[in-house]
C-alpha cells in the first residue's frame, strides 16, 4: 500500500504575533517546526504501515521546509517531496490544495492520504477536505485513530460532538486526524536521524507539477486576506466567590450599581 | 565564528531538547532526593539512542561523531540542573567511543547491545586512593592467567558503580601488566562489575546525586582475553583518547549549565526590584552578567572546537597532540567559569539562591565536580604548557 501524508512547517508558537503596521506574521526569532497535528497524522500512518507499504510525505513551502520533511523521514516516512517555487507564494487554502493535489496525481497510485486537522498558524482546517474534493475521493474528518485496515477496507474511530462513531470505508480515502489528548509525539531517535538524509528526497517546482500556472499561489487563490490583526486585550474580569448564592447575588448587584449599570 | 551545525545535528538538538525538557527538567531536583535517575528516564534516553551513542550502527548504536555527541550533552545540561543525566550520558558516550575504536569484535557484540538498550551501564574507572591524575601511580595489576587474565587492586571515586552492579555492565579500567616498564607496561580493559571478586563501596558525593559514586575492590577477578582494548601494555596511550572525548563533552556541558543558570538569573533580575528599581539596572549586576555571558560563549565555542578536532583526528586530518592541546584548553577553565557565573546567579537571588529549591545551587554543585572529573584543571595546564614548551624544556 502507499500512504501519502501532507505536512506543513509552521512557526513554533500558538501565540503568533502580528505586525500591526504590515498586518503580517512576525516570524523573526520564532523557530519553525513540523505542524504538531501533521506529526500525529504521520504517526497514524506509521502505526498501520506493514512490510512492503510505503509512506511518502509531501509539503508545500520554501526551501527551509526541508527541515520538517527530514523530521518526517527520521520518524519513519520512506520518501519526501518538497513543493517549492516562488509561484506558489501567497497561496490560500484552495491554491495550496490544488498544488498538493497536482503532486499526488504525479505520484500516481495511492491508498490513503493523511492530513493533520489543521495547521497551528492558519487554523483553517480546509486543505485536507479540499484535496479530497479535488481528487474526487471520499474523506473521513476528525479521525482519532485508524482502528483496522484489512485489504481495501478501513475502520476508523471518529470524534463527534457528543462522543465517537466507528466508520468503515473502502479505499482510497483521505483522512484528517484529530489529535487525542493522550497523544505523545515521538522524538526521532538518533539512529533514525542519521539515516534520514539518506532516504529519497525530491524538490518539485511548478514545471514538474504541470497544470495551469494561473491556479498556483496568489493567482490561483479564491480568497484574499484583507487584514490580519490581534484583537485588543480584554480587561481582567471580576470573580465573585461567596459562600451562598444570596450573598453572591447581592455582591453582583452592588458592583453593577456602583458602576451605574443598574 | 561559531561552529555551523549540520541538518542532522539540528534535528538531534530538537529531538533531545523536546525529550529533556519534558521528561528530565520536571524531575531534576527530585533525583537529588531519590539518589537515582528514574529507570523510565533511562529507558527514554536509550530509546532516543543516547546511551553509548558513539557505538557503530552494527552494534545498535547511532555511530555519532563527537560534535553530534556534544549537541546532546548541551541539551541535557540545559534541562538537568543536577547534572546527573549529563554524567549518565557522557561517560558511556566517551568510553563507548574508546570501546568502539579499540575493543575486540567479540566484546563489542557482547557489551554494546546491552548498553545501547540502557540495561547496562558502561563507565570509566581509573582513579585509586593514591592515583588520580597520576595514572602511572596505579597499583591495580592485570596478569595473564590461562586463556584470559586475572585482575587485583581497587578503584575509588568512580561514577555509576551502583548502576553497573545493580543493572549490569562494567567499567573501562587500566592496570599495570608489566610494572617495570611504567606507563609503557599498562593495559586498558573492560571490567564487568558483576564479576565474582568485585566488592563495591559507596561515597556520598556533593552533587550530581542522581548517579552513584563509589569504589570497588578487585580480588582475583578473571576476565577473558577479548575484554582487552587495543594492544597489551599500550593502554596508557589508548586511555587518553577516552579522556579527551569526555573532557571535550564536559566543557560543553559546563558552558551550557552556566548559560542556563544565567538565563534563570536574567529572568530574576528583570523582575526583582530593590530600592525602587529592577536588579538588572544595577551596573554591578549587569556588568557581571555581560562578563559571564561572554566567557561562557567563548567556552562553548572552544568546547565545540575541541569536539570538531576529535572528529578531524578520527578522519586522519589532525595529530594526537594537537587534539590533546585543544581539548585541554577547552577543559581548563570550564568548571571555574561556569561556577563563577552560577555563584553570581545564586547571589542575585538572595536567600532563595541558597535554598535547596533553587536549581542553580544544584547546578553549582554539579559543575564544581568537573574541575576534577576526567582530568583536573591542573593537568589541563600541564598538557597545554607541554605542547607549548616541548617535553624537553618542560
Amino acid at each position: 500500500m502507499r500512504f501519502i501524508v501532507c505536512v506543513k512547517q509552521v512557526p513554533d508558537t500558538t501565540e503568533v504575533k502580528i505586525d500591526p503596521e504590515t498586518n503580517t506574521l512576525i516570524r523573526e526569532g520564532v523557530p519553525s517546526i513540523l505542524n504538531p497535528f501533521d506529526q500525529f497524522a504521520l504517526e497514524e500512518a506509521i502505526k498501520i504501515k506493514q512490510e512492503g507499504d510505503e509512506i511518502i510525505v509531501i509539503s508545500m513551502g520554501p526551501p527551509q521546509a526541508k527541515k520538517a520533511l527530514l523530521k518526517c523521514l527520521a520518524l519513519g516516512a520512506d520518501k519526501a517531496i518538497l513543493l517549492s517555487d516562488r509561484i506558489f507564494a501567497g497561496a490560500d487554502t484552495w491554491a495550496t490544495s490544488y498544488t498538493l493535489t497536482r503532486c499526488i496525481k504525479k505520484i500516481g497510485d495511492f491508498n490513503i492520504i493523511f492530513c493533520g486537522l489543521q495547521a497551528i498558524d492558519g487554523d483553517t482546517a480546509q486543505v485536507g477536505p479540499e484535496i479530497a474534493a479535488q481528487l474526487g475521493i471520499p474523506q473521513i474528518t476528525y479521525c482519532e485513530s485508524v482502528e483496522k485496515l484489512e485489504g481495501k477496507k478501513l475502520t476508523a474511530k471518529v470524534q463527534t460532538d457528543d462522543g465517537y462513531k466507528i466508520v468503515e470505508t473502502r479505499l482510497p480515502i483521505l483522512i484528517t486526524g484529530i489529535t487525542p489528548s493522550s497523544f505523545e509525539p515521538t522524538n526521532p531517535p538518533m539512529m533514525s536521524i542519521m539515516k534520514a538524509n539518506k532516504k529519497p528526497f525530491s524538490t518539485w517546482d511548478a514545471n514538474e507539477l504541470g497544470g495551469s500556472k494561473d491556479n498556483y499561489g496568489l493567482n490561483g487563490s479564491l480568497t484574499e486576506v484583507i487584514k490580519v490583526y490581534s484583537p485588543p486585550a480584554r480587561q481582567q474580569g471580576v470573580v465573585i466567590d461567596e459562600e451562598t448564592a444570596e450573598t453572591a447575588v447581592q455582591k453582583l448587584i452592588d458592583l453593577l450599581s456602583k458602576d451605574k449599570v443598574i | 565564528m561559531s561552529i555551523k551545525f549540520t541538518e542532522e545535528q539540528e534535528m538531534i538538538r530538537e529531538s533531545v531538547r523536546e525529550f529533556a525538557q519534558s521528561k528530565i527538567a520536571p524531575i531534576a531536583l527530585q533525583m537529588e532526593e531519590t539518589k537515582e535517575i528514574p529507570r523510565d528516564v533511562v529507558k527514554g534516553m536509550a530509546e532516543l539512542g543516547l546511551m553509548t551513542c558513539t557505538a557503530d550502527e552494527k552494534y545498535g548504536g547511532a555511530g555519532l561523531d563527537a560534535v553530534s555527541a556534544g549537541v546532546i550533552a548541551e541539551e541535557l545540561a540545559k534541562a538537568d540542573c543536577t547534572g546527573s543525566t549529563c554524567v549518565y550520558y557522557l561517560v558511556p558516550a566517551s568510553w563507548g567511543f574508546l570501546l568502539n575504536k579499540y575493543g575486540t569484535e567479540e566484546a563489542k557484540q557482547e557489551i554494546f547491545p546491552k548498553t545501547v538498550s540502557g540495561e547496562w551501564f558502561l563507565g570509566i574507572a581509573t582513579t585509586e586512593s593514591d592515583a588520580g591524575s597520576d595514572v602511572g601511580a596505579t597499583k591495580t595489576t592485570i596478569k595473564p592467567d590461562g586463556d584470559g587474565f586475572v585482575v587485583n587492586g581497587e578503584k575509588m571515586y568512580i561514577s555509576g558503580v551502583r548502576e553497573a552492579v545493580t543493572h549490569g555492565g562494567g567499567h573501562i579500567t587500566i592496570a599495570h601488566q608489566t610494572p617495570e616498564r611504567g606507563t609503557r607496561g599498562m593495559t586498558t580493559f573492560y571490567l564487568p562489575l558483576t564479576a565474582e571478586g568485585i566488592t563495591p563501596t559507596y561515597i556520598d558525593d556533593l552533587g550530581r546525586e542522581g548517579i552513584s559514586c563509589g569504589g570497588f575492590s578487585i580480588d582475583n577477578v578473571k576476565i577473558p582475553k577479548h575484554y582487552i582494548l587495543g594492544e597489551e601494555n599500550k593502554g596508557f596511550y589508548i586511555l587518553h583518547e577516552g579522556y579527551e572525548y569526555a573532557r571535550a563533552l564536559i566543557s560543553v556541558i559546563c558552558a551550557s549549565a552556566g548559560l542556563k543558570s544565567l538565563e534563570n538569573g536574567m529572568n530574576y533580575i528583570k523582575e526583582r526590584k530593590s530600592f525602587g528599581k529592577p536588579l538588572a539596572q544595577y551596573q554591578e549586576i549587569n556588568f557581571r552578567l555581560a562578563e559571564h555571558y561572554t566567557k561562557l560563549n567563548m567556552l562553548r565555542d572552544l568546547g565545540y572546537k575541541a569536539l570538531k578536532t576529535i572528529d578531524l583526528e578520527q578522519a586522519g586530518k589532525v595529530g594526537r597532540f594537537e587534539t590533546s592541546n585543544i581539548v585541554a584548553q577547552a577543559k581548563m577553565f570550564c568548571s571555574d567559569w561556569a561556577c563563577e557565573a552560577i555563584n553570581d546567579v545564586m547571589q542575585w537571588q538572595g536567600a532563595f539562591g541558597y535554598s535547596r529549591e533553587c536549581p542553580d545551587q544544584a547546578a553549582w554543585r554539579a559543575v564544581r565536580s568537573f574541575s576534577l572529573a576526567e582530568g583536573t584543571k591542573e593537568i589541563m595546564k600541564m598538557i597545554v604548557a607541554r605542547e607549548l614548551l616541548g617535553k624537553k624544556q618542560y
